[in-house]
């Protein structure tokens, strides 16, 4: 067997941190382990690695502490193979470079092949060459780990990296978003909603969607980027999706992206409908107060304290309705706007306004009359299933259709 | 139709799940001869198993209230009477549901009401069993609720009693064990019937 090609690689690296390394004694030590003890190549290329490491003193970063046995082995694999545990060697091309989020990390950034794409961090110690964009690398001794439940590709001071040549174009195949999962993807989808951002280093956040679901999507602060237009429909290579709370968030900052001719048909986005009885009105439905600061909004204790701004006398009031809509297979939980309130309730702003501030019963009194004009009833609610609540565009009343009627008078008698 | 209740500690997760409220005709309802619960816990929601095969923590019903007495002298509680195409649910709430209480206290009979609730089976002294549903909430509402009522909970039933034919779920299967004398065809003119008696 030849040893010489992992020789090579071990003493480049050597070289590289300025230690001389006597290729014989290295050839020699990985012969024996091979043909002497029958370990693995490159296991036995990685235990000459760290015999190396501890001769020079240098601790390589990110290398977990045990791997197993057989994990321990660098084997070549496509990136849809990878797992965390792994010791891979994988060939993918930088699709995207991010900003490091520390000084411990030197690059990060996504490595793509045709199988996929994963996400990769190469650590400040390891002393690696800086890889390009666009560029495709081979990477020996990897380690795949995952970070938030994402696979993650570690570039540690056993690594390798060979820029090879090749030039071929990568298009991702697009995923259906109901089928992303935490990690690197592809979509095509159409921007539904733009929302309020939360945060000061935040782009753009919002609701985008295909055939099959939609996903909330995030653009973070970066030099170059560009938000998305409503209604336009993107092709976003390379995507990472976040997982919260068993909800999935698309991060776009370091995504390709390409605007799409054409229009997708989307699922939901506003448009998830519910037929069913109010089987209950929960305590906070009626006329509330608010707290008047702006941005906050927060609903008032009926002392007027706002959890955040404290006490706020100069509220604003409010009308809402929180309950259970049920459909006698599942139930969901509705939130109703003050603008479908008040159709619904038959009863205004104003008018409830004045129930509380004369009525001696005050708020409480117009709870119960909101709630005796809904509970019990057959209703139709439209609107948003977001983090397992439906919050609520129109609700109606259902009406009684002797089509329906007679339908199941049929359906009834007819098998009997 | 599913018929899977949550995990064991699921009402304890972030992702509570609300156990439904079955749709159910009295005649079916009086039928229920089985009640389990669900786990080992204290707190682990009791089930009646419906004839027709599906478990039931929860029922929603709209009907016409006749009569409503008050019982009780240290524990004052309400009992009622509601009416559907089918016969009569026997309705109670006791000083555990203050406000369920408070609400049947003032309806005055008689009225279409709609009610949710839970039904819990009980065996008399003398033998027989009644199933009576404990108030959660119950309203006033109009005839066009109670006929809509009607409609939904025939579909439901007619969609229970297609599974009931085909179906393998866990809760058919004790159903036919538990109700082994079930003749389908008699739920199906319940149906039948109860959907004669409205008007259109």
């Amino acid at each position: 067997m030849d040893y010489s090609e992992a020789t090579e690689r071990i003493s480049r690296k050597y070289a590289k941190t300025g230690h001389e390394i006597d290729r014989q004694k290295i050839e020699g030590k990985l012969r024996r382990l091979v043909e002497e003890f029958g370990v693995q190549p490159a296991e036995a290329e990685r235990s000459v690695t760290n015999e190396l490491n501890k001769e020079f003193n240098i601790t390589p970063a990110g290398v977990p502490g045990t791997p197993g046995p057989a994990g321990g082995a660098t084997s070549e694999k496509k990136i849809a193979d990878a797992r965390p545990g792994d010791w891979v060697t994988i060939e993918g091309k930088v699709v995207s470079l991010s900003a490091p989020a520390s000084p411990a990390i030197a690059q990060s950034g996504i490595l793509a092949d045709e199988s996929g794409a994963i996400r990769f961090v190469v650590w400040a110690k390891s002393n690696a060459p800086k890889m390009d964009e666009g560029a495709w690398y081979r990477l020996d001794s990897a380690v795949v780990d995952e970070y938030k439940n994402i696979p993650n590709l570690k570039v540690h001071s056993g690594t390798t990296i060979t820029a090879i040549d090749r030039t071929d174009p990568l298009i991702p195949a697009p995923c259906a978003i109901k089928d992303l999962h935490p990690g690197i993807g592809s979509v095509r989808a159409k921007v539904v909603q733009e929302w309020d951002t939360t945060h000061d280093r935040m782009l753009q956040s919002g609701l985008i969607g295909d055939e099959t679901g939609t996903v909330k999507f995030i653009i973070w602060k970066e030099q170059g980027k560009e938000k998305l237009a409503v209604g336009a429909v993107y092709s976003i290579f390379y995507a990472q999706a976040d997982e919260f709370n068993e909800r999935l968030s698309l991060n776009i900052t370091g995504a390709t992206i390409m605007q799409e001719e054409g229009d997708i048909a989307t699922v939901t986005g506003g448009d998830t409908e519910v037929r069913g009885a109010l089987v209950h009105i929960a305590p906070g439905s009626g006329i509330i107060k608010r707290c008047p600061v702006p941005g906050c909004n927060r609903a008032l204790s009926r002392q007027n304290y706002c959890p955040i701004h404290e006490i706020q006398p100069r509220f604003e009031y409010d009308l809402r309705i929180k309950g259970w809509l049920d459909d006698g297979e599942k139930t969901h939980n509705i939130l109703l706007k003050r603008d479908v309130v008040e159709p619904l309730t038959g009863m205004t702003l104003d008018q409830a306004k004045e129930i509380a501030e004369n009525n001696p019963l005050g708020m409480d009194e117009v709870f119960l009359q909101m709630r005796d004009r809904v509970l019990g009833r057959y209703v139709v609610c439209k609107g948003r299933e977001i983090e397992n609540r439906l919050l609520v565009n129109t609700c109606e009343k259902m009406h009684f259709e002797s089509g329906e009627h007679a339908k199941l008078l049929n359906r009834a008698g007819g098998a009997s | 139709m599913s018929s899977t209740a949550p995990e064991m500690g699921g009402r304890r997760d972030a992702s509570f799940e609300r156990e439904p409220a079955r749709r159910v005709f009295a005649s079916e309802l009086r039928e229920c001869r089985y009640q389990f619960k669900d786990g080992e816990d204290e707190k682990s929601p009791t089930f009646v198993l419906l004839p027709t095969g599906e478990r039931s923590n929860r029922i929603f019903i709209s009907g016409t209230l006749t009569e409503k007495s008050r019982q009780g002298e240290q524990n004052v509680f309400y009992r009622g009477r509601v009416i559907d195409p089918t016969g009569t649910f026997f309705v109670m709430a006791g000083s555990y549901q203050p406000e369920a209480m408070q609400q049947l206290a003032k309806i005055e009979t008689p009225a279409f009401v709609s009610v949710t609730g839970k039904p819990n089976l009980y065996q008399k002294p003398d033998g027989s069993y009644l199933v009576s549903v404990r108030v959660e909430s119950i309203t006033v509402v109009d005839k066009e609720t109670r006929d809509l009522w009607v409609l939904d909970t025939a579909a439901r039933t007619l969609d229970r009693l297609d599974a009931l034919a085909t179906g393998t779920s866990p809760d058919i299967a004790k159903a036919k064990e538990q109700y082994p004398t079930l003749d389908p065809a008699v739920y199906r003119k319940n149906v039948f019937d109860a959907l004669a008696q409205i008007k259109m």
